[in-house]
């Protein structure tokens, strides 16, 4: 089996039980959703000593990490998105991100990809509000090979870091030489007529709008920004000087996030257009992923007549 | 350093401590008195009797460890630190000051001496309760103390690290709960009751105690036998008189944070440090360092 053939749940799982093997000091936290981020059983089974599943307990769990990581541990703790990031969100600022207690927190099921739970689970404010806090990076894989890279950094970076990771399966975008670096954006396109900008399921959905625009004609960059923050202010205006036109997609309200971020450097760098697409400004609700993308606006498709639309106007 | 024992001595350190948590607030324009003043024994008995520390080496690996979960009390913390030798006592004349190492809620970036971040009440628990699971991972043994406030017993996150502890037997955390019976804004029973509040802890899975929060042989007897607890985090409960020992603001609401707009008012407050029976307040020269 490729890695690309496997859900990056498990990729994560992988990947944490061949770091937990190579360093004692590597630990798992679990908020009663172990299953659903693939840690349960099988971190559980192999670290019985290093895997704690602290119940429904999110805040608690933030607190314990920070504890952990003060005593020079590395914790890795995982909870849906919405309970990672908002629920939390005190303890996260104090605990860890003001005390710079190096905890790494994972919120599985971002945005959409939470699917049929429905509005209470679909956090679209996560890059957001991570975003927003001093000390606190915030990074977003595409693929699998990216996932893994990026576990294995944050494992050995001194930083709070906060991951979101989708469960299912992806196709493969990078490949197994891929080395995550924080500070570098990837051009997966070249083209002089629009800059795409995307991260995590978005860099997904962008392969077939770049395909599309392309075959009709319409030269696109594509940038993927695997870390919002720190953000790669370079790439972005390197591209945005031969384009003059960028269309940014998230898995997110359009509000603070990855299009945030875009806006807030090229106003302050190189004033462009901007589109925004993803959630404008409203909750989610129950559906599948292909149905919701679509209703919010962040599909493929919206992203070929954004793209489009640019062009035409530019 | 030699443990203090006579109680001459402990007194007249609390009386300094007094003093100074007095002086260095009045100093700063205002601060939490209250609850500053009402833990002086529990901290010089933690400082000067019972934690295992190397002040030239404050994050030596196999210290005990002190997390003022109450992190607003820091200025008596912070005295603790400066008698102990974590940095000179001229250091405390900076409290709140622009630029400081020594802000009103206890930071353990920019303090040497502080073990945990705190001041965002309810955090400080979970954080200690991290710090002890991972004692144990390294297989240390040395212990984890805790100080909770009794207003902050309220939050929620207090009972899920109480959950956490007990499940997971950390007999290396002791915590103690500041019962001082106020709160801002009002006493604890007109707010929301912690009572029974022997029995929750007890019922939660911890070994409980109860003790008189500034009598010496009490606090030290009964820190040691929480010490001792096997298979069970421990809490001892010391019953406390909020701004203890400030005859201005002792026992009364309004102490829980005080501001001191002029000179009048400041030396007003600092003559509230005095102890029963003695006609003169007590002076700390900072000058001489006594």
């Amino acid at each position: 089996m490729k890695l690309h053939e496997k859900e990056l749940r498990v990729v994560y799982t992988d990947t944490l039980i061949e770091l937990m093997t190579e360093n004692s000091k590597v630990v798992c936290l679990e908020a009663d959703l172990g299953k659903s981020s693939g840690t349960v059983p099988r971190v559980w089974d192999a670290f019985p000593d290093r895997f704690f599943d602290v119940g429904v307990a999110e805040a608690n769990m933030i607190g314990i990490s920070a504890g952990l990581a003060n005593e020079g541990l590395v914790p890795f703790c995982a909870t849906f998105t919405p309970f990672a990031t908002r629920r939390a969100y005190d303890q996260i600022t104090i605990s860890i991100a003001y005390a710079e207690n190096p905890v790494k927190i994972v919120g599985t099921a971002p945005g959409v990809t939470t699917a049929k739970n429905g509005a209470t689970h679909m956090c679209f404010q996560d890059l957001a509000i991570m975003r927003a806090m001093p000390n606190m990076r915030v990074y977003c894989p595409a693929d699998v090979y990216e996932l893994r890279s990026m576990v294995k950094y944050m494992a050995a970076s001194k930083k709070p870091e906060y991951m979101q990771l989708i469960r299912e399966v992806h196709a493969p975008i990078f490949d197994e030489d891929y080395q995550f670096d924080p500070n570098k954006a990837r051009v997966l396109a070249e083209g002089s007529d629009v800059t795409l900008v995307t991260t995590g399921l978005t860099t997904q959905f962008a392969r077939e709008a770049v395909k599309s625009l392309h075959q009709d004609g319409i030269q696109v960059e594509h940038i993927h920004y695997p870390s919002v923050k720190p953000f790669d202010v370079d790439t972005l205006l390197a591209s945005v000087k031969k384009t003059h036109a960028v269309v940014t997609a998230e898995n997110q309200n359009v509000i603070g996030g990855l299009g945030g971020a875009v806006c807030e450097v090229l106003a302050e760098n190189y004033p462009a257009k901007v589109k925004r697409l993803g959630a404008q400004d409203r909750f989610g609700e129950v559906g599948d992923v292909p149905y919701l993308s679509a209703t919010l606006g962040f599909s493929a498709k919206d992203m070929v007549a954004a793209c489009r639309e640019m062009k035409a106007t530019g | 350093m030699e443990q203090i024992e006579s109680k001459d001595q402990l007194d007249q350190l609390a009386k300094e401590f007094r003093y100074i948590v007095t002086d260095i607030m009045c100093r700063a324009g205002g601060g939490h008195i209250g609850g500053s003043l009402s833990l002086v024994e529990i901290i010089i008995t933690l400082y000067f009797r019972i934690l295992n520390i190397k002040p030239d080496e404050p994050r030596w690996e196999d210290r005990d460890r002190f997390i003022l979960s109450k992190g607003h009390a820091g200025p008596t913390l912070y005295t603790a630190l400066a008698y102990r030798g974590y940095f000179p006592k001229e250091v405390l004349l900076t409290l709140n000051a622009n630029g400081t190492k020594l802000p009103s809620h206890v930071d353990q970036v920019i303090t040497p001496g502080v073990d945990q971040t705190a001041g965002s009440l309810g955090q400080g628990l979970s954080c200690a309760t991290g710090i002890a699971l991972a004692s144990k991972l390294h297989k240390r043994t040395n212990n984890v103390f805790c100080v909770v406030g009794d207003g902050e017993s309220q939050e929620g996150q207090i009972w899920e690290a109480a959950m956490f502890a007990a499940h997971h037997k950390l007999d290396n955390l002791v915590v103690i709960t500041d019962y001082n019976k106020m709160q801002i804004d009002a006493e604890v029973e007109k707010i929301v009751s912690l009572e029974p509040v022997v029995d929750k802890w007890r019922s939660f899975g911890w070994e409980v105690f109860e003790i008189d929060g500034h009598d010496w042989d009490d606090i030290y007897d009964t820190i040691n036998k929480a010490m001792a607890v096997k298979d069970k985090p421990a809490m001892i409960v010391a019953h406390t008189v909020k701004a203890k020992g400030n005859v201005c603001y002792e026992n009364r609401i309004e102490c829980h944070f005080i501001s001191i707009p002029d000179e009048d008012e400041r030396q007003r407050v600092i003559g509230g440090v005095c102890v029963e029976g003695e006609e003169e307040p007590f002076e700390f020269n900072w000058t001489e360092g006594k």
